[in-house]
């Protein structure tokens, strides 16, 4: 609408004289030809034929048949939601929007995205992969990684640590892992203690260890363990099933050092045999000269034999024995987890779960309305331009009349 | 003899059909009329008539009252629908046929009035489609000023105005005419 101007007063006298006249009511001597012309005007309105005002009356009694009563009950449920007295026109198919991205959210927050079907409270990520190369030639070394990573939160059951690579036949695998693992500061000590006993019966032996246990979040504790690579994986299970603690990482190496163990057993049989050599020429020989030279080499070979021999073994001891690196860090559970580490519901994790739904779901909602804001923003645009182009055309149609 | 027509309240409560039925009922004749003047085609203008209550009755639930009363709302579907007519059929200032005068030459009038009522016929004739078109909204459709001002999208204010230029302009021509 345009701004309104005030009439003249002229113009209002002569407006307000057609309205009187035309509802009966006298009006000024002045306007007696206005009166005139206004009543004239009125004459002349058509008048409707009787057999088009039977017709619609039937029609409208009808309700315009089924014709005008084509909607579905979906559309008349819409048309509902848009009635102008239940609100804002745009709240009603934006909260049923809002209403239908929730139920999608829950949906996928629930399944776990089709992943798994752990319960909403152990969902957070506990992704682990494996992967081993054991190299294709002798000589060439491979090494391979397996990572498990978990958030922290105590309330998570007890991860299983990455799991170790196999070992292919005939292979020389030197295995390690780096584990950590997370726990209530006053069970720094505790935890350790359990450390030490997990290992004692997997037949391993503790290399180093740093506990520091105050009772607050920067209580820690560092061991440098080393277990039988057969029992590495059980091991490893074990100190990730810790009561008390749960796993913040894992990660698992292994490298192929068949290459190197060939070599140095070639290198120690080489020297051996060269030993022999030499003890037969030494056997053989005449002069003080020939055998005090032949037994200089053989003194040097001997020194080759010890060091390729302490080589091997060390190869050999460090693939019958895995290293593992663990880490235990004292920290405080998030509010809603200090209710032990069982797997029931708690109010707790009722409102982490509620919670996480609802960032998932306003993550989802910020997604969907950047993809629907300038969607709607053209459609918007669209529907302006025609609507104008529209309104434009029936004002030229009344023009052109 | 001129009659003059009572304006009847729509009904303010009841169901939306009922409210729908009273409208009818109120505004069938003045839409009509409205409709008949500004297409001067009485057989379009029962087409476009019963095809704006049926688009009246189809979106009677979307009616909302803050913007206006229903017979302005009502008004502005048939407006609408009139000026889809008229762009279809491509229709000129040179139209085939007036409205019907079933009064024409009636023994009642006397002959003052009846001339005066051919020279009326004769400046309305000369108005454009839209001065044309307000004469029908106020004299036919009955409406009040801010009635036509929403239907016409202008304020109360002006749609007064261009009434007032309107008459002034048939009352020109019909004072010409004499």
């Amino acid at each position: 609408m345009r701004r309104a101007e005030p009439l003249e007063p002229e113009v209002e006298a002569a407006l307000e004289a057609i309205d009187a006249t035309l509802a009966g009511e006298p009006v000024d001597p002045e306007h007696a030809e206005l009166a005139e012309l206004s009543l004239i005007l009125q004459a002349e309105r058509p008048a409707v034929p009787e057999s088009f005002a039977a017709t619609m009356d039937a029609r409208v009694g009808d309700r315009f048949g089924s014709g005008a009563e084509r909607t579905s009950a979906l559309r008349l449920v819409w048309r509902r939601l848009w009635r102008p007295g239940f609100g804002p026109g745009w709240l009603a198919p934006a909260g049923a929007m809002a209403a239908v991205v929730a139920v999608i959210v829950v949906l996928v927050s629930v399944t776990g995205g089709g992943g798994g079907s752990r319960p909403l409270s152990f969902s957070a990520a506990n992704a682990g992969s494996a992967s081993s190369s054991a190299g294709g030639s002798a000589g060439a070394k491979a090494a391979s990684t397996a990572h498990g990573s978990n958030q922290l939160s105590p309330s998570q059951p007890k991860a299983p640590a990455a799991p170790v690579p196999r070992n292919p036949l005939g292979r020389q695998i030197v295995q390690g892992a780096r584990l950590s693992l997370s726990t209530r500061p006053s069970r720094i000590g505790s935890i350790s203690q359990r450390v030490f006993a997990v290992i004692g019966s997997e037949k391993g032996y503790v290399a180093s260890s740093s506990v520091t246990a105050t009772g607050h979040p920067d209580s820690s504790a560092t061991f440098a363990l080393s277990v039988p690579s057969s029992n590495l994986q059980e091991t490893l299970t074990r100190l990730s099933q810790l009561p008390g603690a749960s796993v913040v990482s894992s990660t698992i190496t292994s490298r192929d050092i068949t290459g190197a163990v060939g070599g140095a057993g070639r290198r120690l049989a080489e020297a051996r045999a060269l030993r022999r050599s030499l003890l037969q020429q030494l056997a053989s020989a005449y002069t003080t000269d020939q055998i005090n030279a032949l037994k200089a080499r053989i003194a040097r070979v001997d020194k080759t034999i010890d060091r390729d021999n302490a080589a091997l073994t060390t190869l050999h001891r460090r693939v019958r024995y895995s290293r593992i690196e663990l880490t235990l860090q004292g920290s405080t559970p998030p509010v809603g987890h200090r209710h032990g580490n069982g797997g029931g519901f708690t109010l707790g994790r009722a409102v982490h779960d509620a919670v996480h739904v609802l960032v998932i779901a306003a993550g989802v909602l910020l997604i969907a309305l950047a993809v629907a804001i300038p969607v709607g923003l053209v459609a918007a645009l669209v529907s302006w331009l025609w609507l104008r182009a529209r309104r434009k055309a029936r004002e030229a149609a009344l023009d052109r009349v | 003899m001129i009659e003059l027509r009572a304006q009847p309240a729509p009904a303010a409560a009841g169901s939306t059909w009922e409210r729908f039925e009273a409208l009818y009922r109120d505004a069938r004749d003045d839409v009509y009329a409205y409709v008949a003047t500004l297409l001067r085609d009485p057989a379009a203008a029962e087409d476009v008539t019963a095809l704006a209550f049926e688009r009246a009755y189809r979106r009677r639930a979307t009616f909302d009252r803050r913007r206006g009363v229903e017979r302005a709302w009502l008004f502005g579907i048939a407006r609408n629908a009139a000026l889809d007519e008229l762009r279809r059929r491509r229709r000129t200032a040179a139209l085939a046929a007036d409205p019907e005068d079933v009064d024409a030459g009636s023994v009642a009038d006397g002959a003052e009035v009846a001339l005066r009522r051919t020279a009326v016929r004769a400046a309305l004739s000369g108005l454009s489609g839209r001065e044309r078109e307000i004469v029908a909204l106020k004299f036919h459709g009955g409406l009040t000023n801010g009635e036509i001002g929403r239907v016409l999208g202008i304020s109360e204010t002006a749609a007064g105005s261009l009434l007032f230029r309107t008459i002034e302009k048939l009352r020109r021509a019909c004072d010409a005419t004499s």
